[in-house]
């Protein structure tokens, strides 16, 4: 108990929650920012905690973090371009809201469900983390092979439409993904000798450009019709925030566990589990012919699991020190260089700070519902702003934002390059979302699927010779089998109803 | 601008088909039975079947032309503003690294602004206000390494 | 206000930028260096041991120099990329970099043109052994037992992984089994995407061995799920006392290792050369960096730019011995 109190005092010292307000407001930035992501915001923040005592330090980078994947749906909501990867997956839905004059709402869901998934992901990182990450730990790359293949089946579900076009793009994806030096053997394909090339076609560029460029290029032919103030319904962001709390309080669990599960894998982030979360809230969803359209089922399940994923990923950070994600990469550097050993026993050499940061996280996530409302405030003038003056601000961000990933001119290239394809694809009702899983996944699944190979001495048996492997591969094989025999019945019947008319 | 999707699956059926072409150039590993050209051609394939599909499915439905127009593409004016939307964008990939960032990005928005009917006066006021937030937020507090070109003495 | 004078100058050329005035500061910073932000290249990602060693070094040298030194990730390409855009920076010493032992490995691939006398090369500032690491519970308690069973047991029954196929720790098992008098793929290779997953999947129980350097390992190894066995190193770690080397237990004196250093482009000024190097030597020797450094557990080695030159020379012709021998150099060495 002596510890918690002493966590206490060190978390409510005038200096360290200047600190937390400061990376908060840092943070919220960052994420609305289209390019600058949660990763960057880190570490960016780890020169500066050089020079910090532990808690600041920590505090920083926890706040900084929670706040930019929220803050990654402002854009995403207003303007199809998401903030930070994570928010990629529900971008087109909450944009399709405030096309229907429904910002409010999807802003309003983004905010609530971001701060109760962190709530959900941090209980969780205090209550089970030492058992959940001692499961996380067995996973091989058999499981996390088949893991990428039960990713991949979402493809099916998030593409809108025609599930052929869907399959067609999630194949470019992977197809893009092959791009640069191969995971495996450490060859170069399809690079033609360019270095840039030999970096593979970066995610965010790409991102930025299949989703904003192609918006541009969009609005740039129907500036005339001026008509661009969608009347947003009236009444404040939480103005039917209590309906949707009592109609999708189960869509919120699920998106939050879902969150939490694929956070603390080693490797899985807050961007997976958004994609997963949304695709399964759209497979088990009592209206999925609403998703895609403006319906804010799938972003409450989607929301609550990035920002539960990020707490989560703190699971295996601090009881193995093994990374969840990029951002606890950087974490556990700071971590060392504060002297807390992360392990089993920082619990009990230092266990004031391990619980100073799980106050943090808390304070975070509470401290996320002012500023996050504030922020959604000022960003919504951007919505008075006329689309003259706006195309081509957004313009000038997409491409800063592009090429701050590569920090050369190639991120550029990458999303104009991607935009114009990206254009060209949806306006021949090829939906590009599943393009973006593919590339996502595709690394993932071919180095897990290459190094499994080898290891089973080139036996297929030996993908399902282990326990969970076997039994993620019995699921996978299960639905891939029950899809295409509903695809096979349900072409057969309608072949049958067009022969009779 | 549509093309039907007969034209569509042909021209991913022929990009696939270069695609696993070329994996037939990528050098085997020693010692190991597996090389880097055996995903590529996995999923070559995967494109050639959904191609075909949707080569397929256009025949069966029949009757579509090859190539629908947008209103806006027969509208000079409009197809002008894509085509500038876009000239903006290269004209950043050619001249940022020689002029810098705020000269490449201030003449980017001033001209869009100006194209798009923005009030001169407004025009040059948002756009310098704009580079400069965007220069300190990105360059300085980001640390993003933004082409510094001719203000290079200056900044 | 700036961008007016700017776009002004763009289009009035040089003499009008002689004229406002302007001419006098570039005269003043080439006195003076540095007299803007440098940018210290790191070719690999946030969140790796070498983005934090950049990370620490830029920060120690912009406390002693006065200006920001900003650590900019160009990542991608095993290398290929960050390596080339420092080769390929303007010589003004507003671009310097740290290079790895990637540079002595990746021309022998055909990856690139590069190699380490594609730089001026400024200090060696870390170098860390491989170690071998197996899993906590494993049969193999000690080095010994596991070479014996290694021998004995019949080609690509061991499996190991440490990185991608062809990678420094895959090029120390190479040698290790090489030294042991078996085939390069005696001991099947797994690939995987850096250390901390090849040690997740030990640990997970998927392969047998991983090969990479201690400090890489130590989060496993202090959990409990991981033992190193040896280092493949010329002395011990004093970070990890207890690890013995494969000369003491085994007799074998092979050693290899990844390291780390400062460069810059081909043709830096002189004097620029001078202050660097007085800088990271007063940085290697500060209390900053070697708390840091011994905190990640990372080997310390200074070399001058002399040093480092001959350190490279000498790396690169073991790395491309050691990779014709493998069958992995697409030319001879």
């Amino acid at each position: 108990m002596t510890a918690i109190s002493t966590a206490f005092g060190l978390v409510f010292d005038p200096t360290v929650l200047a600190v937390i307000m400061g990376s908060a407001m840092f943070g919220m930035f960052v994420g609305a920012m289209p390019g600058l992501t949660a990763t960057m915001a880190t570490a960016l923040l780890v020169p500066v905690t050089f020079f910090m005592a532990p808690v600041p330090a920590l505090g920083a980078i926890v706040t900084a973090t929670a706040m930019a994947i929220f803050a990654g749906d402002i854009p995403a909501a207003m303007l199809r371009m998401p903030g930070t990867p994570a928010s990629a997956a529900y971008a087109d839905e909450s944009y399709e809201m405030t096309k229907k004059g429904q910002l409010n709402l999807a802003m309003g869901a983004n905010l609530v469900f971001s701060v109760l998934g962190g709530i959900f992901g941090v209980a969780i990182l205090i209550l089970l983390a030492p058992v959940l990450a001692e499961v996380a730990i067995n996973f091989s790359s058999f499981e996390y092979f088949w893991l990428a293949c039960l990713g991949l089946t979402c493809a099916v579900f998030i593409g809108t439409g025609d599930p052929l076009k869907g399959l067609l793009s999630l194949f470019i994806g992977l197809a893009i993904g092959c791009i640069g030096i191969d995971p495996a053997a450490g060859q170069p394909r399809f690079t033609f000798g360019n270095v840039d090339l030999l970096s593979g076609i970066n995610f965010i560029p790409t991102l930025i450009g299949m989703f904003a460029v192609s918006e541009l290029l969009r609005g740039a032919v129907t500036m005339e019709k001026g008509g661009h103030v969608v009347a947003q319904a009236v009444g404040n962001l939480m103005t039917g925030i209590g309906g949707v709390m009592k109609r999708y309080w189960f869509n919120f669990l699920r998106g939050s566990m879902i969150g939490t599960v694929i956070g603390a894998l080693p490797g899985a982030g807050a961007d997976i589990a958004s994609w997963v979360s949304y695709a399964i809230s759209k497979k088990t969803s009592k209206e999925p012919e609403k998703f895609g359209k403006g319906h804010v089922e799938g972003i409450v399940d989607a929301t609550s699991a990035n920002n539960s994923a990020l707490g989560a990923a703190w699971i295996p950070a601090l009881v193995f020190g093994i990374p969840g994600d990029s951002i606890t990469a950087i974490v556990i550097g700071v971590l060392y260089m504060k002297g807390m050993n992360p392990g089993p026993s920082v619990f009990l050499q230092t266990p004031e700070l391990i619980y100073a940061v799980f106050i943090i996280f808390i304070l975070a996530n509470l401290l996320m519902f002012p500023l996050g409302w504030a922020a959604i405030k000022s960003a919504k003038q951007i919505l008075r702003v006329p689309r003259n003056i706006l195309l081509p601000i957004i313009l000038i961000f997409c491409i800063v934002g592009s090429y701050a990933m590569t920090n050369s001119l190639y991120g550029v290239v990458l999303m104009v390059g991607m935009g114009v394809f990206g254009w060209l694809l949806e306006e021949h009702g090829v939906p590009v979302a599943p393009l973006i899983l593919g590339l996502v996944l595709g690394e993932m699944l071919e180095q897990n699927f290459m190094s499994s190979m080898i290891k089973a001495d080139g036996s297929l048996l030996g993908f399902l010779s282990r326990p969970i492997a076997g039994v993620l591969g019995v699921c996978t094989m299960a639905i891939w089998a029950l899809m295409i025999w509903r695809a096979l019945t349900f072409g057969a019947s309608r072949a049958a109803a067009g022969a009779k008319a | 601008m549509r093309f039907n999707d007969a034209v569509v699956g042909t021209a991913f059926l022929l990009l696939a088909g270069a695609m696993i072409a070329m994996t037939f150039t990528f050098p085997a590993f020693p010692g190991q039975k597996y090389g880097p050209s055996l995903f590529p051609r996995i999923i070559g394939g995967g494109i050639i079947l959904c191609s075909v599909l949707l080569m397929l499915r256009e025949w069966r439905g029949g009757g579509r032309p090859l190539l629908v127009l947008d209103a806006w593409a027969r509208r000079p004016g409009r197809l002008a503003s894509f085509a500038l939307m876009l000239a903006a964008m290269v004209f950043y990939i050619l001249a940022s690294e020689p002029l810098g960032f705020m000269p490449t990005a201030f003449l980017i928005q001033l001209v869009l602004f100006l194209w798009f009917g923005v009030r001169p006066i407004t025009a040059l006021i948002v756009a310098s206000v704009m580079t400069i937030a965007v220069q300190y937020f990105f360059g300085s507090l980001m640390r993003v390494p933004l082409p510094r070109g001719i203000l290079d003495s200056v900044l | 206000m700036s961008d007016i004078i700017s776009r002004r100058s763009v289009l009035a050329g040089a003499a009008a930028m002689g004229a406002s005035g302007l001419i006098a500061a570039p005269a003043i910073a080439q006195a003076k260096w540095p007299s803007r932000p440098v940018t210290l290249v790191c070719p690999w990602g946030a969140g790796g041991g070498t983005d934090a060693t950049a990370r620490i070094i830029g920060a120690i040298l912009e406390k002693n120099l006065g200006q920001p030194f900003n650590v900019v990730n160009r990542t991608g390409g095993s290398g290929v990329v960050g390596h080339s855009a420092i080769a390929t920076a303007a010589p003004d010493g507003y671009t310097i970099g740290m290079i790895t032992v990637e540079i002595t490995m990746m021309h022998h691939q055909g990856l690139t043109e590069l190699n380490p006398t594609s730089y001026t090369p400024l200090a060696l500032m870390n170098e860390d052994p491989p170690g071998v690491q197996v899993k906590a519970d494993s049969p193999y308690q000690n080095i010994k037992a596991l070479a014996d069973a290694i021998k004995a047991a019949p080609e690509g029954k061991f499996k190991a992984s440490g990185t991608g196929q062809g990678g420094i720790w895959h090029l120390a098992l190479i040698g290790w089994l090489q030294a042991m008098g078996l085939k390069p793929n005696h001991v099947a290779w797994a690939p995987s995407n850096g250390a901390a997953p090849a040690m997740q999947d030990l640990a997970a129980g998927g392969i047998d061995i991983v090969t990479c350097s201690v400090p890489e390992a130590r989060a496993m190894i202090d959990a409990g799920k991981a033992k190193s066995l040896a280092i493949m190193a010329k002395a011990r770690n004093p970070q990890f006392k207890d690890v013995p080397t494969l000369n003491e237990t085994l007799a074998i004196n092979y050693s290899v290792g990844a390291w780390r250093g400062i460069a810059g482009p081909k043709g830096l000024p002189d004097a620029i050369q001078a202050t660097l190097t007085t800088e990271l030597k007063k940085a290697f020797d500060s209390k900053e960096f070697q708390d840091f450094m011994n905190a990640r557990g990372f080997g310390m080695t200074y070399q001058d730019q002399k040093g480092f030159a001959a350190f490279m020379a000498e790396g690169d012709k073991a790395m491309g011995s050691a990779m014709n021998a493998a069958g992995l150099a697409k030319k001879p060495a």
